[in-house]
């Protein structure tokens, strides 16, 4: 059936087009952005340790 | 207690290292397949003869449901005789054994020394008191 | 937190969205999971019969109950994107770190190509049935890759979103199984009295079958890597975390009793989508259709679960620089870690690739067992390095240490079953560890800081 051929070649060039997307996406971001910006996260604390500090005064 | 500085890895490196790490894991993937072609060609040779649901225990209520799923008794016979071998080899089992309690031994000994160079920096020598 | 002000206090910082609710949390955890059932988990009842397999179904739901128990209460303190992989970093120390955030980037990798290979070998069945026999199916294989990682680096909301919405639909259908084999009619549909058996291989089997009982529940423990973008993770991760446990306990009793009641066990034991053949065999055709939805939707929602907690705990170990800091990397405007999505692409396609489907499972499969141990042993020294009234935790789990050691009994058990199966695998699989520890003290350690590994707000430990 003449269909699931279709389908087929359909499914590459969606893949295809997906992934390029990402690339050329992630490296205009790497060109425009500082690298040091990139890399900036901080693992650790968060909002938690206030929010149970702030209920526990609360109490 | 002066802080350790590391090292700058340079982008050639960095490439390098994520390298490194997949091959070792296809390494391992495939190790496993090479160690087995030797055993497997072995076990081929099991005679075809004919088979009846009755010689193979099967009952009736049993019966039915091979059916619907649309085995005969010759398909059915296949999977049915197709069994698993649980003999244990005493050597094999004790290296494994010891292999994995090593590793997690290794392991915890080295992430030991590690840690307390990291408590060390984070916090100050021991003898120094930190205010949290 | 004293000593680690680092020189870029003021500039400018990108993090991960905080956007995520208990929902997502859940849809994380059980959408990874939830393809066990629809195949997977039936290889226990080829190991240790019918009895052997439901055995396995328990005693692993133990050991995944403490499983939940001792991450929701680990990870209720520890709010980072790695998970268990900043858990080793801050409880045990850096080499056993390194081993978790390998373990987890290993099984989530792998499972994920499964997956995508399911989803692949479901449309080439589809192709045969409408009569398009030799349909490849890699196409869609790379598609599903594809889309997901597409999806996966626009944003977590929208990935967990649908995984929630794909999840509850594969959860349903196998509701709507259960209540198509007429239950209140045991004999009807269901004939467990002619069909249940003498446990056939003994006690030996009933050990055996417990490897791919791991299937029930594999994967649940990835809740964590949601950490950093969960409002509320203290409150949101444990209960997100003991509802999936909850729910796959449910669908897994559910499912087992559906299939050993339809299915002659040998059958059953080498059976490629259980759950769907069962719905062949009531003859019911919208059942047929939601099943096959199901399962594919279980495929999907597993595989994309997959590639954001891969992502994650490579993230992280970029962000510490046990990988390259390249990989640290967060998306501007997407706040993905954008680098390591990508990177993981071509990896999960090539596992999928490789034909090695039976050796790429039981790599996923033993890298998860490792995290597990690592769990237990983590447990036990999380507690006395930082007794209860020491530290705030979200959650805390009862009974310490018991679920701990019952973690450490279940998995030298496992263990032993995987031995029985697949001895070579599980030694070569050491030998990948060992080496890449190797590795990482020989050469990766360099270029680590040390004292900024430790960046929760905790006091100093007991006994350092």
């Amino acid at each position: 059936m003449i269909l699931w051929e279709v389908l087929s070649y359909a499914a590459w060039i969606v893949s295809g087009l997906l992934l390029l997307w990402i690339v050329v996406d992630a490296i205009n971001v790497s060109r425009e952005f500082d690298e040091e910006l990139l890399v900036s996260s901080r693992e650790g604390a968060d909002e938690l340790l206030e929010q149970i500090e702030q209920e526990e005064g609360a109490r | 207690m002066s802080n350790y500085i590391p090292k700058i890895q340079p982008k050639r490196g960095q490439l390098f290292d994520s390298l490194f790490i997949l091959v070792l894991v296809y390494v391992s993937l495939y190790i496993p397949l090479f160690l087995e072609s030797d055993t497997a060609s072995v076990e081929e040779t099991a005679i075809v003869q004919s088979h009846s649901w009755e010689s193979l225990g099967v009952s009736t209520v049993e019966q039915e449901q091979w059916q619907k799923l649309g085995y005969d008794e010759q398909a059915a016979a296949e999977i049915i005789n197709d069994k698993f071998d649980y003999t244990i080899d005493p050597l094999m089992l004790i290296i494994t054994a010891l292999v994995i309690i090593g590793y997690f031994f290794f392991m915890l000994r080295v992430s030991k020394a590690q840690y307390r160079e990291v408590i060390a920096e984070k916090f100050g020598d021991s003898s120094r008191e930190t205010k949290q | 937190m004293t000593a680690t002000s680092t020189t870029a206090e003021n500039t400018q910082r990108i993090s991960m969205l905080k956007v995520l609710n208990p929902f997502h949390v859940w849809a994380l955890g059980v959408g990874i999971v939830l393809v066990g059932e629809f195949m997977g988990w039936n290889f226990s009842v080829a190991k240790g019969g019918a009895y052997g397999a439901l055995i396995a179904c328990w005693v692993i739901g133990l050991l995944y109950s403490c499983v939940a128990m001792i991450d929701s209460e680990v990870t209720s303190t520890v709010a980072a994107a790695g998970g268990q992989y900043t858990q080793a970093k801050h409880i045990i120390g850096p080499l056993m770190a390194f081993n978790v955030g390998l373990y987890l980037v290993m099984a989530y990798t792998m499972l994920e190509a499964a997956d995508a290979l399911i989803v692949g070998d479901l449309m080439s069945a589809v192709a045969a049935a409408t009569g398009y026999e030799g349909l490849s199916p890699q196409p869609f294989v790379v598609l599903t890759i594809a889309f997901l990682a597409w999806l996966n680096y626009r944003g977590v909301f929208m990935t967990l979103t649908l995984n929630f919405v794909i999840t509850l639909f594969a959860f349903m259908a196998i509701i709507a199984l259960f209540v198509g084999t007429d239950p209140l009619n045991p004999g009807s549909v269901l004939k467990h009295s002619d069909l249940l058996t003498e446990l056939p291989y003994g006690w030996i089997g009933v050990v055996a079958a417990l490897q791919f009982g791991m299937w029930y529940y594999l994967g649940i423990e990835g809740t964590c890597q949601a950490a950093e973008e969960v409002r509320s993770a203290g409150r949101a991760i444990p209960l997100g975390t003991i509802g999936g446990i909850l729910t796959l306990l449910v669908a897994a009793t559910l499912t087992w009793y559906i299939s050993t009641g339809l299915m002659p066990w040998q059958y059953l034991g080498q059976a490629t989508t259980p759950l769907y053949d069962a719905a062949s065999i009531i003859g019911n055709p919208s059942l047929q259709v939601v099943l096959f939805i199901g399962t594919m939707f279980a495929a999907i929602a597993s595989a994309n679960g997959c590639i954001n907690d891969a992502a994650r705990a490579w993230f992280s170990m970029g962000r510490d620089r046990y990988m390259p800091t390249w990989f640290g990397a967060i998306h501007p405007h997407y706040r993905t870690p954008f680098r390591s999505i990508i990177f993981l692409i071509p990896i999960a396609v090539s596992f999928a690739f490789t034909g090695l489907l039976d050796q790429v499972i039981t790599f996923s499969i033993l890298s998860g067992l490792l995290g597990y141990t690592f769990m237990s042993i983590n447990m036990i020294k999380f507690r006395k390095m930082w007794p209860l009234d020491v530290i705030k935790r979200g959650y805390i789990h009862p009974f310490h240490p018991i679920p701990a050691l019952v973690l450490l009994g279940l998995c030298s058990v496992v263990y032993f079953a995987t031995f029985l199966g697949y001895g070579a695998s599980l030694l070569s699989i050491m030998a990948f560890y060992i080496v890449a520890s190797v590795w990482f003290v020989m050469r990766r350690y360099q270029f680590v800081k040390r004292g900024d590994q430790f960046t929760m707000p905790w006091p100093r430990p007991k006994g350092y």
